[in-house]
């Protein structure tokens, strides 16, 4: 069922207000097994978005083509649920009604449809709020009724666009739990952009760098799980972050000093 | 803070609500006094702008003064004592022959609802027809129901015109303006002959209207007019509410399956419905002053066409009185309607705080 995901010569060009292109995207190819944890690292501006917006089907691209299993992506579906940066929860339904918006929209049964929505509710543990608006969430919370919204359409594919990029430490170490325990239940794909190396190494099975959009390196996370601190402070995972830093053009000093 | 603090804090955010509550009240109050007092100096002959027009109170000298008109409001002659006599039948208007039930067809006359729907479609029954269809005639004029001359059946037709009118039209510009977003095509065709149109050029078409469907059938010229002004200012208010949803939920919903179908029932419904709610009191409001004005350009039936009665008969019958007191009902009409539009808005923006804020 679960389908090999494949980048294949894909380039995205834009073009700016000032006539200048930019290569969003540079000849990028690979291929995810199912079941795979890859995080997508890059600095500012360096296409990761765009990866993840070419793959979802919200942008087609330049040239060269995604496919899941033997399938080209055409265009978005519910196989390739997206939780995105910004807040997209829907501020006119209640927590269950956002759960339940994909499984609406895929015409499931009534039963299936509840049972569904509050074992994925259950699962990022806002069942107490099922019946609350958005706005009387914390962002934290809000980013848990993303995902809950995005596994509960059973896709096998997730992207996530820097989802926890703007919550606290706390919040997003608590979040991380939250995301590995769902994976490791339900074996999904999962598509993790970030910019912050320590998150990557926490979640990540796999590490795909991008730089002025090109692939510039792959690099495999062969670290045991839990990634506690112990396994993050290992001579391993300092050989990726050293591999990782260098590819983004920082040496490990200033990376400190800032 | 204690939470004896916390009673104070609410204590004083309930002062502040109340405040701005009675601060509304009196704002209106000193709008309404200045406009009697306009109307005043312009017909008190000892004021330097006088013109000669009556007083606006009791209507009985040039030299009232204002404490006096107020009192000749609830006087016999005020016109409030006047609109009220004269609500269910009117005997001045028997004897103008100015009644609401033009031709009425024999079979309808003791049949209230019957006869507004005629009044609605300004069905003309003559002797005419009578002949031709070989049906009975029409009721002499002595033999009316005294409501037909009363000014509340004016007022009623007059308001379920206008409330058919906004009905259709807020229907027909949802329609359209939310389907144009499944559809581009559809805004294609339509926003050009929206943006034609406008909603200025819709008073300055309302004469047209008169001159091309006549002054008997105003299915086409108050209902067409206030339904077609209505469809144009509800297409754009539901387009620019549908334009303000960010992107990023639209994508997110494609993203989770949505199809046209549903991403229109859960996201552009639901999201709309604060601009469309608020659009819809704007148009609501225009639509009590384009179907007056419509009336007063010579539709047989309604409270415009009161007020051109009044117009030629002014300084005869109660005229000026009678023109208060419909301002005056008109005025109270449309606040009581858009309390009750509040009420409905703030039910379906209970999502949205800051819709709740706002007040909308
Ligand atoms: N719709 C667009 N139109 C024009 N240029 C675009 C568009 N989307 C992206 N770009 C350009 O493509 C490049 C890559 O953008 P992208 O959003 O993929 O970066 P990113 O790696 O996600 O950055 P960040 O970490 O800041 O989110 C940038 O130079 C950006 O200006
Ligand atoms: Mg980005």
């Amino acid at each position: 069922m679960s389908r090999v995901v494949s980048f294949e010569g894909l380039w995205c060009v834009f073009e700016h207000r000032s006539g200048q292109l930019v290569n969003a995207l540079h000849d990028v190819s690979f291929e995810v097994q199912p079941g795979e944890f890859v995080c997508v690292v890059g600095r500012s501006g360096h296409g990761k978005t765009t990866l993840l917006r070419v793959l979802a089907g919200l942008q087609p691209p330049t040239a060269g083509q995604t496919r899941l299993g033997d399938t080209v992506v055409e265009g978005p579906g519910a196989d390739r649920a997206m939780v995105f940066q910004q807040d997209t929860v829907f501020p006119w339904l209640h927590v269950r009604d956002n759960v339940e918006f994909g499984l609406r929209a895929l015409k499931v049964d009534d039963e299936e449809r509840k049972s569904t929505t509050a074992h994925w509710l259950d699962a990022v543990g806002l069942t107490d709020f099922a019946d609350s608006w958005p706005r009387e969430l914390s962002g934290g919370m809000r980013k848990r009724v993303a995902l809950a919204a995005a596994m509960a359409v059973g896709s096998d594919v997730i992207l996530m666009d820097e989802p926890f990029g703007s919550l606290d430490y706390f919040t997003r170490r608590n979040l991380h739990d939250v995301l590995l325990d769902l994976w490791e239940e339900t074996q999904k794909t999962i598509f993790f952009v970030t910019h912050d190396i320590e998150e990557a190494l926490i979640l990540a099975d796999r590490v795909i760098l991008l730089a002025e959009g090109k692939l510039v390196d792959d690099i495999p996370v062969d670290l045991p799980r839990p990634r506690d601190e112990d396994v993050r402070a290992s001579a391993g995972a300092v050989d990726i972050t050293k591999t990782i830093l260098a590819h983004l053009g920082i040496t490990e000093e200033e990376a400190t000093q800032v | 803070m204690t939470s004896t603090d916390v009673l104070d804090v609410r204590a004083k955010a309930q002062r502040e609500k109340r405040r701005r509550r009675i601060a509304s009240i009196v704002y209106i109050a000193i709008g309404i006094t200045l406009f009697f007092v306009a109307w005043v100096l312009l017909s008190l002959e000892a004021s330097p702008w006088h013109y000669d027009i009556p007083p606006p109170f009791g209507a009985v000298g040039p030299f009232q003064d204002i404490l006096q008109g107020v009192w000749g409001l609830f006087r016999e002659e005020g016109a409030i004592a006047h609109f009220w006599s004269n609500l269910g039948t009117s005997q001045d208007m028997r004897i103008k022959f100015v009644h609401a039930c033009p031709d009425l067809h024999p079979a309808n006359v003791n049949n209230p609802f019957r006869q507004v729907a005629s009044s609605l479609m300004g069905w003309k029954y003559t002797s005419d027809t009578a002949a031709l269809t070989g049906g009975p005639l029409p009721v002499p004029i002595g033999q009316l129901p005294d409501y037909c001359y009363g000014y509340g059946i004016h007022l009623i037709v007059t308001i379920i015109r206008i409330l058919l009118g906004a009905a259709f039209g807020t229907i027909a510009g949802l329609a359209i303006g939310l389907s144009s977003l499944v559809f581009p095509k559809v805004a294609q065709v339509f926003t050009p002959i929206a943006s034609f149109f406008g909603t200025a050029p819709i008073f300055i078409a309302a004469p047209f209207f008169v001159i091309w469907f006549g002054v008997e059938v105003p299915i086409m010229t108050t209902i067409g007019l206030v339904t077609f002004y209505t469809t144009l200012l509800m297409y754009f208010f539901s387009r620019r509410a549908a334009e303000n949803i960010p992107v990023g939920i639209v994508e997110s919903a494609l993203t989770l399956g949505g199809t046209p179908r549903s991403i229109f029932r859960w996201v552009y419904l639901p999201g709309t419905v604060p601009e469309i709610a608020g659009g819809f009191r704007i148009a609501l409001a225009g639509a009590w002053g384009l179907g007056v004005l419509v009336e007063v350009l010579g539709i047989q039936v309604g409270g415009g066409h009161l007020i051109d009665i009044w117009r030629f008969l002014i300084g005869q019958l109660q005229a000026p009185s009678a023109l208060v007191a419909l301002i005056t009902f008109y005025g109270v009409l449309a606040v009581v309607v858009d309390a009750l539009l509040l009420v409905v808005i703030r039910y379906l923006t209970r999502w949205s705080e800051a819709g709740r804020r706002l007040g909308l």
